[in-house]
C-alpha cells in the first residue's frame, strides 16, 4: 500500500503542497485529479524522492519509502523523455537493469512488452525513427519493463490518440488486475470515471475529495435526468408527467457550475450527476461529468 | 542495486552508444586520416629527390655555384639524389621571364643581386640559404686569400659544432631533445583530449536533460551516479581512442621513417597518464555542470564558455612554462589545479620541478576536484529537472533538491 502523508512543499512563496494525504491500495487503480498548478506533479515526483520535502513522509507497505526502494516503482512523468538515438529494445533493457532486473530477465521483459505493444517489428530500430504514437508505446514500457508493484503516471493519456488511450486504458487495467497499485493523473474527468475505481482530487496542494468512485457519485445529493427528445417522446414523458421537474433540475445542474476562484471539488460534486442524453430515436440514460475542457473554462 | 552497479550500467550505456555514434566514429577516422597525412605525406612528397633549378645573369662565379652544388647535395638525404641546375640568361628580362614560368627557382644578376619570383616563403627559401652562404664564403676565401685556407676548409668550419653541449642533468643530450618533444607534444595533446573529452561530457549531459529522459533516470539513479557514470564511460572511450590513435601514430612512424622517434622516458610517460586523468575529470566535471544548467542543446557550448576560456588560458600560458620550465610563472601555476595538467607535465618532461611541488600539485587536484564533484553533484540536481531558460549556477545550486 502505498501511503502519502501530509506532504508539504514551497518554492519561496509558492506553496506546491499543502498537506497533500491519500493512500493506494495494491490491485486498484486510482484517478489523481486536479487543475494545472494544483501539485500532481510535485507529489508524483516526491514519491520517486526528487525533491525535498518540507515536512510529511510517502511509505510504501509502512516503511518510509527510500532511495533504492523505488526500482519497485514504475514512472512515467509528464515531461516524456527517452534516448532519441537508442534502439528501443536496448533502452528497455537499460531502464529494466536500472531497476535491478538481470541481463536476460531484462532482455526477456523486454522483447516480451514490445511484442505486446505491438512493436516486435521495430526492436532495432532507434526511438526517434518511431511515430509519435509508437513512441509514447516505448514510453510506457519503459516504465513497465521491470513490472512495478506501484505505477505512477503523470497524464498517461494527454496527446494520444483514441486507439493510443485504448492501448493505454487497457495495459493499466491489466497491471491493477496483476496486483500492482496505479496511479495516474489526469484533468479528463470523465477518463477517470470510465477507468478508476478511486479518485484523489487536489486543489491548492490538499486533497479535497477522495475515495471510491461509486460511492461519491451515490454520495452526491443532486441528480439531474437530461432528456433530449423527439417531439413526440416528449409528449408522452410530459404525459407521465416528468417532464417540468427533469428540466427544473437540469437548469439547476447548468446553473451551479462554479464560478471563477470557487474551489473546484464541490464543483465536480455537485456536477456528477446522473443525466441522460439520447439519440433522437432511442433515449439512453448515461453519466457525464464535465469534460477537460469545460472544467478549465469553469475554473 | 548497489552504487557501483548502478555507476558501471551507467558507464557501460555511455560507452557502447557513444562509441558506435557516427560523431564518434568519424572523428576517430579524421584524426587517424589527419595523422598518417601529416606522418606520411613528407615522406611520400618530400623525402623524394630534391632540385635546384638557379639562373645566371652576367659573368658567373663559377666557385659560388660550384660551392651552393656542393652545399645543396649535402642538404638532402644522403640516399636520395639531389640534382642542381644552372641556367643562364641574356638579360634580366629574359632572366625574369624564366622565373614567371617556373624554368629556375632565383636567379643570381651579376653575382652581386638574388632575383626571386615573390615572397621566399616562412622562413625563406632553402636554395636562397644556400646561395647566401656560398656567397659568404667565397667572400670570406678572398679576404683570406695569401693563407692556405681552401673554400672547403672555410665551408666545412661553417658547417660544423666546434663546441659539445652538456647538460648538468643527464648527459645524454638525446633524451634531453628528446624531453623537448614531449614536454611540446604533451602540452597540445592534454589540451586537445581536455577540449574534446569534456564537450562530449557537456553535450552527453545537456542531451539527456533536452530529451527530458533525466526524469526517468532520476527516479532510480541518484544525479551523482549519472555524473560519475557518465564522466567515466567518456573518460574510458577517449583514453580508447587516445591510446589507439598513438599506437597508430607510432606504427605509421616507423613504417614511414618520417620522423627519428625518442625514448620516452618513464618519468614523462607516467605524468602523461597520471595528469591525462586528473586534467580530464577536472574539465569534465566543470563542462558536466554547465551542461545541467541548459535546457536546450544550443544553449550548451554558452553555458561552457567560461570553462573553455580556463583551459585556453591554461595552455597559453603554458607556452611561458615551456621556454622557463623552473621559473617564477611555472611553480605559481603549478598549484593552480586549472592549469597544473597543462604545466607540471612540461615541468616534469625538463626535470624542473621538485617532488614536493609534484605532490602538492596533485594533491591540490585531487582535492579540487573532490570539492567540484560534490559542487557538481548539486548543482547537477538542481539544474536537471528545471526547464525553461537558462539557470544560473548559484540558482541550481540552491535549488537542488535531491544529492
Amino acid at each position: 500500500m502505498l501511503e502519502i502523508d501530509d506532504l508539504h512543499k514551497s518554492y519561496g512563496d509558492v506553496t506546491a503542497l499543502d498537506g497533500c494525504s491519500f493512500t493506494v491500495q495494491p490491485g486498484r487503480m486510482v484517478g489523481f485529479l486536479g487543475p494545472n498548478g494544483a501539485g500532481k506533479t510535485t507529489t508524483m515526483r516526491a514519491i520517486f524522492g526528487l525533491l525535498r520535502l518540507d515536512r510529511g513522509e510517502v511509505r510504501w507497505n509502512g516503511s518510509v519509502v527510500t532511495h533504492g526502494m523505488q526500482t519497485r516503482f514504475g514512472y512515467m512523468p509528464e515531461q516524456r523523455g527517452l534516448y532519441p538515438k537508442m534502439k528501443i529494445e536496448e533502452q528497455l533493457i537499460y531502464f529494466a537493469r536500472l531497476n535491478g532486473l538481470s541481463k536476460t530477465a531484462a532482455a526477456e521483459a523486454a522483447d516480451r512488452w514490445l511484442t505486446d505493444l505491438g512493436l516486435e517489428d521495430r526492436m532495432g530500430d532507434a526511438l526517434e525513427t518511431l511515430s509519435h504514437g509508437n513512441q509514447q508505446r516505448v514510453q510506457l514500457a519503459a516504465a513497465l519493463v521491470h513490472e512495478p508493484e506501484l505505477l505512477i503516471l503523470d497524464e498517461p493519456f494527454s496527446g494520444l490518440d483514441p486507439m493510443g488511450a485504448e492501448t493505454m486504458a487497457n495495459v493499466l487495467r491489466a497491471r491493477a488486475a496483476a496486483g500492482a497499485a496505479v496511479v495516474f493523473s489526469s484533468h479528463q474527468l470523465d477518463l477517470v470515471e470510465d477507468l478508476c475505481e478511486d479518485v484523489a482530487i487536489i486543489h491548492k496542494g490538499r486533497i479535497v475529495l477522495d475515495g471510491n468512485v461509486h460511492d461519491l457519485k451515490t454520495g452526491s445529493n443532486r441528480r439531474v435526468l437530461e432528456l433530449d427528445l423527439t417531439e413526440p417522446q416528449s409528449e408522452i414523458v410530459s404525459g407521465l408527467r416528468l417532464g417540468l421537474s427533469t428540466l427544473a433540475s437540469m437548469d439547476v445542474a447548468t446553473s451551479s457550475r462554479c464560478k471563477r476562484g470557487q474551489t473546484c471539488a464541490p464543483c465536480w460534486e455537485r456536477s456528477s450527476t446522473q443525466r441522460s442524453s439520447n439519440t433522437s430515436y432511442s433515449p439512453r440514460l448515461r453519466w457525464r461529468t464535465y469534460s477537460g475542457r469545460q472544467w478549465h473554462d469553469d475554473i | 542495486m548497489t552504487t557501483f552497479e548502478a555507476v558501471r550500467l551507467v558507464t557501460m550505456r555511455e560507452i557502447r552508444e557513444r562509441g558506435r555514434s557516427k560523431a564518434f566514429v568519424g572523428s576517430g577516422i579524421f584524426t587517424i586520416l589527419l595523422l598518417a597525412a601529416v606522418i606520411g605525406l613528407p615522406a611520400i612528397l618530400g623525402g623524394g629527390a630534391k632540385s635546384f633549378e638557379v639562373g645566371t645573369v652576367g659573368p658567373a662565379d663559377t666557385s659560388l655555384l660550384a660551392l651552393a652544388e656542393t652545399m645543396a647535395t649535402e642538404s638532402g638525404d644522403p640516399d636520395q639524389p639531389v640534382t642542381f641546375s644552372v641556367t643562364s640568361f641574356e638579360d634580366r628580362a629574359a632572366a625574369e621571364a624564366g622565373l614567371n614560368a617556373g624554368d629556375v627557382e632565383i636567379v643570381v644578376l651579376d653575382d652581386t643581386t638574388l632575383l626571386r619570383e615573390g615572397s621566399g616563403g616562412f622562413g625563406g627559401s632553402e636554395i636562397e640559404r644556400i646561395l647566401q652562404r656560398a656567397a659568404a664564403t667565397v667572400a670570406l676565401e678572398e679576404t683570406l686569400v695569401g693563407s692556405s685556407a681552401t673554400v672547403a676548409d672555410v665551408a666545412s668550419v661553417f658547417g660544423s659544432q666546434p663546441l659539445t653541449v652538456e647538460s648538468m642533468k643527464g648527459a645524454d643530450a638525446e633524451l634531453d631533445d628528446a624531453r623537448s618533444i614531449i614536454a611540446y607534444g604533451g602540452l597540445m595533446l592534454m589540451y586537445l583530449a581536455v577540449l574534446s573529452f569534456g564537450a562530449w561530457t557537456l553535450t552527453g549531459i545537456a542531451e539527456e536533460k533536452a530529451s527530458r529522459v533525466v526524469e526517468v533516470l532520476l527516479a532510480t539513479l541518484r544525479p551523482w551516479q549519472l555524473l560519475a557514470g557518465k564522466i567515466l564511460g567518456i573518460g574510458l572511450l577517449g583514453l580508447g581512442q587516445f591510446i589507439i590513435t598513438v599506437v597508430i601514430a607510432l606504427v605509421l612512424i616507423r613504417v614511414t621513417g618520417a620522423v627519428e622517434l625518442p625514448a620516452i622516458p618513464l618519468d614523462s610517460a607516467v605524468t602523461l597518464v597520471v595528469w591525462f586523468i586528473l586534467g580530464y575529470s577536472l574539465f569534465s566535471v566543470a563542462f558536466g555542470t554547465a551542461g545541467a544548467l541548459v535546457s536546450r542543446m544550443e544553449d550548451a557550448q554558452t553555458a561552457a564558455f567560461p570553462i573553455s576560456i580556463v583551459a585556453i588560458a591554461g595552455f597559453f600560458a603554458s607556452f611561458a612554462v615551456l621556454n622557463d620550465p623552473s621559473g617564477a610563472a611555472g611553480t605559481f601555476l603549478t598549484f593552480i589545479p586549472f592549469t597544473a595538467p597543462f604545466v607540471v607535465p612540461i615541468r616534469v618532461a625538463f626535470q624542473e620541478i621538485a617532488w614536493w611541488e609534484y605532490l602538492a600539485a596533485v594533491a591540490v587536484a585531487i582535492l579540487t576536484i573532490g570539492a567540484l564533484v560534490r559542487f557538481a553533484g548539486r548543482v547537477y540536481a538542481g539544474g536537471l529537472l528545471h526547464y525553461g531558460g537558462r539557470l544560473g549556477l548559484r540558482q541550481a545550486y540552491r535549488s537542488a533538491e535531491i544529492s
